[in-house]
């Protein structure tokens, strides 16, 4: 039986021993940059928090304290692997990896650079061979990311119950609610990208921003960047959304019983997601490892080689989100547990799917060939009515509540 | 290694299936199932149906199990329930005896009759295999023609599905315990 | 404005939309929307206006009705959507009418009762739409998966409506068991439809036909005894008939109507599509399966409903014994040229069962609503202060045991004379085991007749039994229909005329 290894063009035909050992080093590559990033993320927050606080953040490991981190891990490595007595042992052991690995995985799909120039399509030549700057390509390439980030749901939640103690089972149901409801808004935002792109793959997502006018969050009216962005914050559990780990509310959260190794691997696996997410949302959004072009006129960077240059814009693409991450952990207060459900349910879902139905309509207005300002303003007015419906309802729901006498 | 990617996925599929029934802790079995889906979800790409093993992920791995497994820990029955009692003592017996016959009879007509199954098993063909989006754009095209009635409709269901969930939950004053007819 | 903005869409080439044919789903798009209003009423209007869900419901219903009318008398013959996954022929016209006719008549039964037992009522209405609306798809799903959301779509609001009473420990019971059990059954019939997928490629029954044909292989075989005892439960046939007594018992009484009724005919529904249409050449594996379906059904459902002191518990194992009479012609439609015979007569007993049998419910509902016991002994006197009831009642018990000249009658009279048709000694045999049964349900029937007629009134409370406006509508209706398919047969063997069941036979 042939198998279809679509997932990357190397993998086409007959297996040889360049394209394997070529994949190999990927892997490691990929591995390795993702932790390094991790690192040195975690260097990036402490620092700019520090500089947004007036204070100087850690400055005495290597060159202006970068190796903190490694000092840290080191530490963590030695420090004694305690398991409470109450917990269930196996499903405490496993849930560390169930939260790493992910983070892990979801870097895969992302490309990492490549040539998207004219019809290069994204592809470079490597020792004689086809291939593509990214782990791997799979038809269904941003669907992947989606499962990845629902199957990490699964090492914060059982991480708290297998603690076998209050709070971090309340952190860790408070996560997985939070995480499933916000995953609907994440979703819905990304159907509109698919919507406009015409292709799940990422690179495919990639090769069709190929000038600023280009950039998804153009062309899909920002809304849906805006609605990735918050949703995908909450996602990652981080501040405003960090109400998994409130310490006044829930001393650590749902990883308060962890210590050593284990502890870092979810501290690790925090980082990595907010790596991954802000790649995601360059790829998705803001045309990935493609250079700034205007027209005719493209940002070029001389002498490195168009596929490295990729790498290069993406990183400071990356960069540029990362640290409005940590901007928003030195600003913005934390929400309560209710407005962040408000949020995720009545707003950003609503929102979400409304833009999605006026993306569509003009999809299929466009096809039918009806007049665009038409199909705006009728599919505008029929998502008025539509947005008063709901807010007539919750008005009377609530309404209902209180004359109940039930308050929540 | 198509044998061997799908010796390895139906191995997860079975033990899986296997702990869902047989682990005591609530919790342990609905990651048993965890395991049962991921195994199709295996099985699946290994029969070039990414788009439906990403699905898989999704909705069965990424959310019903994650509800289950909320529920469980939020009504706290993460305990094992007392299963000795038993109000009619033949039926597990009967139950035990009941299942591997099934099971003897599906395992059997299968045996007997692959070449039935085998002489149909087209699927995509190969020439619109080599396109990497042939797998969703077969699938999409048609549950939005074919089957596009039931696949609206379905979604009714599911909205009649959330208005049944919320009354059966919700808390009504006033009510008090009815008499049947 | 930003419409500018969405400027680079990928544009898909050889798209083509499916053309679809509105006046052919006019009733399912009539009670989807059904359903949307009441959504929006119920949650729009204060608590004292909430009375007006439920004519908003009968509304829809026979709004509903009006398309399939007009499609029964429009003389376009056959149609046919979605490639021949969705039909809209004679067999299924007549079963929507059915469908939605019952449904009326269970909203007439349910107003009152809800409105005095403080249920919720909107959701309620939404659900019994959903799930006629399930039923209406069902009755045209010519295709796998059609049938298996239809049946979904029919099932999963029937779960919540018998679990209704939630104070009610009894209610719980029967929406709990009535829902466990369902969803094993589905889950049953998935497996036996993913082996037919198997072995044909395709999920639409008629090219399923062309392959589960010739000789049997065994997974075949077991491809359709999984399908087919999946809807065994579905119209609780023996031995798959355990939920039954306790979910009729447990659930509100015109849920139970409506389950005894509609759902069961949209079981039976979709067993005459499957097996006509899909297994038409694999009657060797399906015939013994429902000769042996039928003669336990009707013996077993017979011989507990004698022992029954309940009378909600009682019709519950009657409409088991009836489901075994429904089944019975099913065990020789694969003989010669009976197969046309065999479908006329489980559409008529349908008919006939269905009017009575929402009657019987409806004097039930009238009764219990003075006396608040479901004690059989309770009918005591019934005619001595309320001669009315006595009168209907006994028509349609007399109906049910299949007493001339009442409707009962016919339908019975259609399944005898299907089975002695064929000419197979399979066929006598259970001619036979069908006549020895129909003589022991008059042991039950003629009890209620007998506690009605002659016992004393037990509590000597002798008041009149104030019967509700809707109720006594819908009594009337069943009434007459009870009577004129008795004294007119020719009208509704008229209506089982149905030998072109699309599809079916290569026809």
């Amino acid at each position: 039986m042939m198998y279809n290894f679509a997932i990357d063009p190397l993998l086409t035909g007959k297996v040889l021993w360049t394209p394997l050992l070529i994949v190999l080093l990927k892997v490691v590559v990929v591995f390795a940059v993702g932790l390094v990033a991790t690192m040195l993320m975690v260097w990036f927050e402490r620092k700019v928090i520090a500089g947004m606080q007036n204070r100087i953040g850690p400055n005495k490991a290597g060159p202006f304290g970068i190796l903190q981190t490694l000092a840290d891990g080191i530490k963590l490595f030695f420090k004694e692997d305690l398991i409470p007595e109450r917990s269930d042992r196996f499903v405490f052991k496993l849930a560390p990896y169930l939260a790493f690995v992910p983070a892990f995985l979801t870097f895969a799909i992302i490309p990492l650079g490549g040539d998207f120039r004219g019809d290069n399509d994204g592809l470079v030549t490597w020792f004689g061979q086809q291939t593509r700057v990214q782990l791997a390509d799979p038809p269904i390439g941003i669907l992947f990311a989606l499962a990845i980030s629902s199957i990490a749901i699964y090492g914060i939640m059982l991480a708290g119950w297998s603690s076998g103690s209050k709070y971090p089972l309340l952190g860790s149901v408070r996560a997985s609610a939070q995480m499933v409801s916000y995953e609907a808004a994440l979703g819905l935002s990304v159907a509109a990208v698919v919507l406009v792109s015409g292709t799940l793959s990422t690179s495919g997502i990639v090769a069709r921003q190929s000038s600023l006018g280009n950039w998804n969050v153009i062309v899909t009216g920002i809304v849906p960047f805006f609605i990735f962005m918050i949703a995908a914050t909450a996602e990652l559990n981080r501040p405003p959304f960090d109400l998994v780990e409130a310490e006044q509310e829930l001393v650590g959260g749902f990883n308060t019983e962890y210590a050593s190794l284990r502890f870092a691997l979810f501290y690790l696996a925090e980082f990595m997601n907010t790596v991954t997410m802000s790649a995601l949302i360059v790829t998705l959004f803001f045309g990935g490892p493609q250079p700034i072009s205007v027209g005719s006129l493209t940002v070029d960077i001389p002498i490195i080689g168009n596929a490295f240059e990729g790498t290069i814009w993406l990183l400071l693409k990356v960069l540029v989100f990362l640290y409005i991450y940590v901007w928003f952990r030195a600003t913005l207060p934390r929400f309560r547990y209710d407005q962040l459900m408000d949020l995720g349910w009545k707003v950003l879902i609503p929102a979400s799917l409304g833009w999605f139905i006026l993306l569509a309509a003009q999809r299929v207005g466009q096809d039918a060939g009806w007049d665009r300002y038409v199909v705006t303003i009728a599919t505008v007015l029929i998502l008025l009515v539509c947005y008063s419906l709901l807010a007539l309802a919750q008005r009377t729901s609530e309404n209902e509540r209180k004359r109940d006498g039930v308050m929540f | 290694m198509g044998l061997f990617v799908f010796v390895c996925a139906a191995a997860m599929v079975l033990v899986g299936a296997v702990g869902v029934v047989t682990r005591n802790n609530p919790v342990h079995a609905a990651l048993s199932l965890v395991l049962t889906l991921f195994g199709i979800a295996v099985l699946f790409v290994a029969n070039n149906a990414h788009f439906l093993a990403a699905v898989q992920v999704i909705v069965y791995a990424g959310a019903i199990v994650v509800l289950f497994l909320f529920v469980i820990m939020l009504l706290g029955v993460d305990q094992a329930e007392d299963l000795s009692l038993e109000p009619l003592t033949v039926q597990r017996p009967l139950a035990l005896v009941v299942s591997i016959g099934v099971t003897g009879v599906i395992i059997a007509a299968v045996l007997k009759s692959q070449d039935a199954l085998f002489a149909r098993g087209t699927g995509i063909d190969s020439a619109t295999l080599q396109d990497a989006d042939a797998n969703i754009r077969q699938l999409s095209r048609s549950i939005f023609t074919d089957y596009v009635f039931a696949f609206e409709v379905t979604s009714v269901l599911l909205l009649i599905a959330v208005v049944g969930t919320v009354v059966m939950s919700r808390r009504q004053h006033g009510q008090h315990v009815e008499e049947s007819v | 404005m930003f419409a500018a903005l969405f400027s680079v869409f990928v544009t898909a080439a050889d798209w083509v939309s499916p053309s679809i044919d509105y006046h052919a789903l006019a009733p399912e798009i009539i009670l989807a929307g059904g359903v949307v209003v009441v959504l929006l009423l119920d949650l729009f209007t204060s608590e004292n206006n909430k009375w007006m869900l439920g004519p908003v419901t009968s509304f829809t219903l026979l709004g509903s009705f009006i398309p399939i009318l007009t499609l029964a008398l429009s003389d376009s013959g056959t149609r046919s959507l979605f490639d021949g996954r969705y039909v809209v022929d004679n067999f299924s016209l007549t079963m929507k009418g059915l469908f939605v006719l019952a449904g009326y008549l269970v909203v007439l039964l349910s107003s009152d009762y809800l409105r005095e037992g403080d249920f919720y009522e909107g959701e309620y209405w939404i659900l019994m739409l959903s799930s006629l609306l399930g039923m209406v798809m069902m009755a045209s799903s010519r295709d796998l998966v059609s049938i298996f959301v239809s049946l979904e779509f029919l099932s999963i609001p029937a779960y919540m409506m018998a679990a209704w009473r939630k104070r009610d420990l009894r209610s719980n019971e029967a929406g709990v068991k009535y829902f466990l059990l369902g969803v094993f059954a589905s889950a049953l019939m998935l497996y036996g439809m993913s082996l037919l997928y198997g072995i044909s490629n395709s999920t639409l029954l008629t090219d399923i036909g062309k392959y589960v044909s010739g000789e049997m292989s065994a997974v075949r075989a077991v491809a359709i005894l999984f399908v087919v005892v999946g809807f065994a439960f579905k119209i609780s046939a023996v031995p798959f008939h355990t939920w039954a007594p306790d979910t009729y018992e447990g659930a509100p009484t015109p849920v139970t109507a409506f389950l005894s009724v509609a759902s069961k005919a949209a079981g039976f529904v979709a067993l005459l599509t499957v097996v006509y249409v899909g297994f038409p050449n694999a009657s060797e594996v399906w015939q013994p399966v429902f000769w042996i379906f039928a003669a336990l059904t009707m013996t077993v459902g017979n011989v507990m409903a004698l022992r029954q002191t309940n009378i909600v518990r009682m019709l519950a194992y009657s409409s088991i014994s009836q489901g075994g009479f429904i089944l019975m012609p099913l065990a020789i439609a694969g003989e010669g040229d009976s197969a046309g015979a065999a479908l006329r007569a489980v559409v008529t007993y349908l008919l006939v069962y269905a009017a009575t049998n929402l009657g019987v419910f409806a004097v039930v509902i009238a009764v219990s609503h003075k006396t608040r016991s479901g004690a059989i002994s309770s009918y005591g006197g019934l005619f001595s202060y309320a001669p009315g009831l006595a009168i209907v009642m006994t028509i349609f018990m007399a109906s049910l045991a299949g007493i001339p000249p009442l409707g009962g009658w016919i339908g019975k009279f259609g399944s005898f004379q299907a089975l002695v048709s064929a000419g197979t000694t399979w066929g006598y045999a259970l001619a036979v085991i069908g006549a020895v049964n129909t003589v022991i349900a008059f042991g039950y029937y003629g009890n209620v007749m007998r506690e009605m007629w002659m016992r004393p009134v037990p509590d000597g409370d002798t008041t009149h039994v104030v019967v509700p406006s809707a109720i006594t509508v819908a009594l009337g209706l069943t009434t007459f229909a009870t009577l004129l398919m008795g004294i007119l047969p020719g009208l509704v063997l008229h209506f089982g005329d149905l030998a072109n069941l699309a599809g079916a036979f290569g026809g």
